[in-house]
């Protein structure tokens, strides 16, 4: 069902409107899940660093292994706006 | 280079009484990696650890003293500047002469001193347990001695009217308020009552007499003489810093080396009548010690070269060109390389500043990091910081070129337009030219990340041959082509059906069978292919297939987190000037002025925030592509580091 009431303006409009949500949903709602997942590991990670220090490089790697998740939210979110 | 250095196993066996030589020896020298003796039971029973040579003990207590100094003057030795080497001969007079003299003046100073601190605290604490009853004009020794009155003292948390007869002082003046009750013994329990229902909280008189606010005064006199002793003696130990840090590092120095050496034969195997030592030498030295140790001992000794069994074993040292070993730093962190792995730290030097210069390319930025690195330099003295400074440096020199060709200065474009693809975001109106070019950017990222993981898996393929033998090594070589198969066959496959810039157009290649064309069909037999080749080594590997996919797209953030950053730039830009000091230069009002200044602190506040996340974003990603994507592929890492056993001295000489 067609809206009589709109202007091929303003549907253009909304679709951009649509599309920034999005993109932001993208960045924000995998912001959170790469936070949520490094809390854990970053917590154990410091855990183990202060027990010995030589497993630092791993610990380190192990904490930014989420960083993924809101690396392709941030494509996700660059691809619909561009 | 790409290699650890090569090293050769040394066997020494010599009668004992040239153990003193050799050890002198072995030290000068700086080079040999000991190998601690473990008697083990299947060792021969005529095998021994050695014992310390004599003298040992001696140095060892005399070491302590030195520390003990050094600690309480707050000498850290490797942190003193080097002025000029001080003669060994002329050190060990003075450690004979000199040090006990000091040592007793910095013994007393400290004993003196804490004495002093003591002294502080016992009159800080009397000043604070004095300060409630300072509210009342009553003398001290009028609280106490009553055989037939009970005084109460403490805090309250208000005024109460008490229905005995009583004599009663209340003061809200003071912290918690205060109330002094004195009443008759016979009705004790019932005042004791109504105070407890208003929150009394007893407390004691101080063991002292005469009135508060003098005593206070005398204490507080007492702390303020205590604080300038203390500060004198400070002020003296300054002084005793300053006249013989030379010395007491020196002295630390030599002793130190006399200890290491004096303790060296614990490591070593003896039997009644001579020892017996294993280590490691660089290649290139090793025909030069040996020599050496032969001469200083007169032929009296036995070396053989050992062959090398287990590499697992053998201490790690880096060969890198000079401008790659700073980097050694990273791998450091992650693991030392293993004696027959291929060494990347040099890859990793090349690489690192690049991924950093795509993520920061500014000039501003890099410009401020460069200026930082630099300048750090010199106040930084540890070692492991210098390394991560220099390879800053590099990295900052990297984002300049990248910010050159990106036209990035702080945010805003340079006077030519992008050389390579432009990140120039659409904030405040303010984009020129065609805007960002995100897409492309994306698919470059995406190619770097195809191309480094194809070099992961061929050093890959490398070291699998050099590490395993036989069978293994094969289905290892075999694993690594898999995992290359399946990864350029979805490629193949995606470029056989959707046409991408940047990337090979296939979809125009003749169709072969069931609407699949050449490419396609390549790329499922590289896939299948591939997949059998992981599975062959361990089925179970298959379920980390999802990981090419994750692992290529994870290149992305190049680009991401670079964008991210130009985009934080652009705002701060856009508020700063477009917003707050743009409006106010059309007519210039004292307001105006006061906001314009507003607007230059907020356009300071977040470069400097940028630059730090630039800088955190920009190093922590790119290693983190070197340590997760990169380093998965081949490294195992798990090297024992190479120490020689010796010292470069630093503030003494022979």
């Amino acid at each position: 069902m067609v809206d009589v009431g709109m202007t091929l303006e303003m549907v253009q409009a909304s679709q951009m409107g649509m599309k920034a949500l999005g993109a932001g949903l993208a960045v924000g709602l995998t912001g959170i899940g790469s936070g949520v997942a490094e809390m854990g590991i970053g917590a154990a990670a410091v855990g183990a660093t202060a027990e010995n220090r030589d497993v630092f490089g791993l610990a380190l790697l192990l904490t930014v292994i989420p960083e993924t998740i809101v690396i392709f939210g941030l494509v996700v979110a660059l691809l619909l706006l561009f | 280079m790409l290699r650890p250095e090569r090293m050769r196993r040394l066997f020494i066996a010599a009668p004992k009484g040239e153990i003193d030589t050799i050890i002198r020896e072995l030290y000068r020298h700086n080079v040999y990696h000991i190998e601690d003796f473990v008697p083990e039971s299947e060792s021969p029973e005529e095998l021994s650890i050695g014992h310390p040579l004599p003298g040992a003990s001696d140095a060892a207590s005399a070491l302590i003293d030195v520390r003990a100094i050094e600690k309480a003057c707050g000498i850290e030795p490797d942190n003193v500047e080097i002025r000029e080497k001080i003669p060994a001969s002329k050190v060990r007079a003075m450690i004979q002469t000199d040090l006990p003299a000091i040592q007793k003046t910095v013994k007393d100073l400290v004993a003196k001193r804490s004495d002093l601190e003591s002294c502080q605290k016992k009159y800080e604490q009397r000043l604070k347990d004095l300060e409630p009853f300072a509210a009342f004009p009553l003398d001290l020794e009028s609280y106490r001695g009553y055989s037939w009155f009970t005084v109460f003292t403490g805090h309250i948390a208000h005024d109460v009217s008490i229905d005995v007869p009583h004599e009663k002082y209340f003061s809200d003046q003071v912290d918690g308020n205060m109330i002094v009750v004195v009443v008759p013994n016979e009705h004790r329990e019932g005042v004791e009552r109504t105070l407890l229902d208003a929150g009394f909280q007893a407390v004691p008189v101080p063991e002292e007499s005469g009135t508060p606010a003098d005593n206070l005064k005398a204490h507080a006199e007492k702390v303020r003489k205590a604080s300038e002793g203390i500060a004198q003696i400070n002020k003296d130990i300054e002084e005793i810093r300053d006249r013989h840090t030379d010395f007491l590092v020196a002295c630390d120095e030599l002793l130190t080396a006399d200890v290491e050496r004096a303790e060296a034969p614990l490591r070593f195997a003896t039997t009644e009548e001579t020892f017996i030592t294993e280590g490691w030498v660089p290649d290139d030295r090793a025909d030069r010690i040996q020599e050496a140790l032969k001469k200083a001992t007169g032929d009296r000794i036995y070396i053989q070269e050992l062959e090398i069994e287990d590499d697992a074993r053998v201490p790690v040292e880096y060969e890198n060109p000079t401008f790659a070993s700073p980097t050694q730093m990273l791998i450091d962190i992650y693991a030392r390389p293993r004696y027959s792995e291929i060494d990347p730290t040099l890859m990793v030097a090349i690489v690192f500043p690049i991924f950093f210069g795509m993520i920061l390319g500014d000039v501003g930025y890099g410009a401020i990091l460069l200026a930082m690195s630099l300048g750090l330099r010199k106040i930084v003295k540890g070692e492991g910081g210098r390394m991560l400074l220099k390879v800053l440096s590099y990295a900052s020199v990297s984002s300049i070129i990248f910010g050159i060709l990106y036209s990035e200065i702080f945010g805003s474009a340079l006077p030519w337009p992008a050389l390579i693809f432009s990140r120039h975001l659409n904030i405040g109106g303010a984009a020129g030219g065609h805007g960002p070019q995100v897409v492309e950017l994306m698919i470059i990222a995406i190619w770097i990340g195809l191309l480094h993981i194809t070099l992961g898996r061929i050093l890959g393929i490398v070291n699998a041959r050099k590490i395993y033998s036989g069978k293994h090594a094969t289905q290892a070589v075999l694993s690594h082509a898999g995992w290359l198969g399946t990864m350029w066959g979805i490629m193949l496959m995606i470029w056989a059906f959707y046409a991408i810039p940047l990337m090979p157009d296939l979809t125009g290649l003749p169709v072969v069978a069931m609407g699949l064309n050449v490419a396609a069909v390549v790329g499922v037999v590289l896939l299948v292919a591939g997949i059998l080749g992981i599975a062959q080594e361990n089925p179970l590997e298959l379920v980390e297939l999802p990981t090419i996919i994750s692992h290529v797209l994870s290149y992305a953030r190049l680009v991401a987190v670079g964008l991210s950053s130009v985009a934080i730039a652009m705002v701060v830009n856009y508020i700063a000037i477009g917003m707050i000091i743009e409006p106010q230069l059309e007519a210039i009002t004292p307001v105006g002025v006061i906001i314009i200044i507003v607007g230059i602190l907020v356009l300071l506040m977040g470069h400097a925030l940028n630059t730090a996340l630039g800088l955190l974003g920009g190093g922590l990603h790119s290693i983190r592509l070197h340590y997760v994507e990169f380093f998965t592929k081949f490294y195992k890492g798990g090297g024992k580091k190479y120490n020689p056993f010796g010292m470069k001295p630093k503030f003494t000489e022979e």
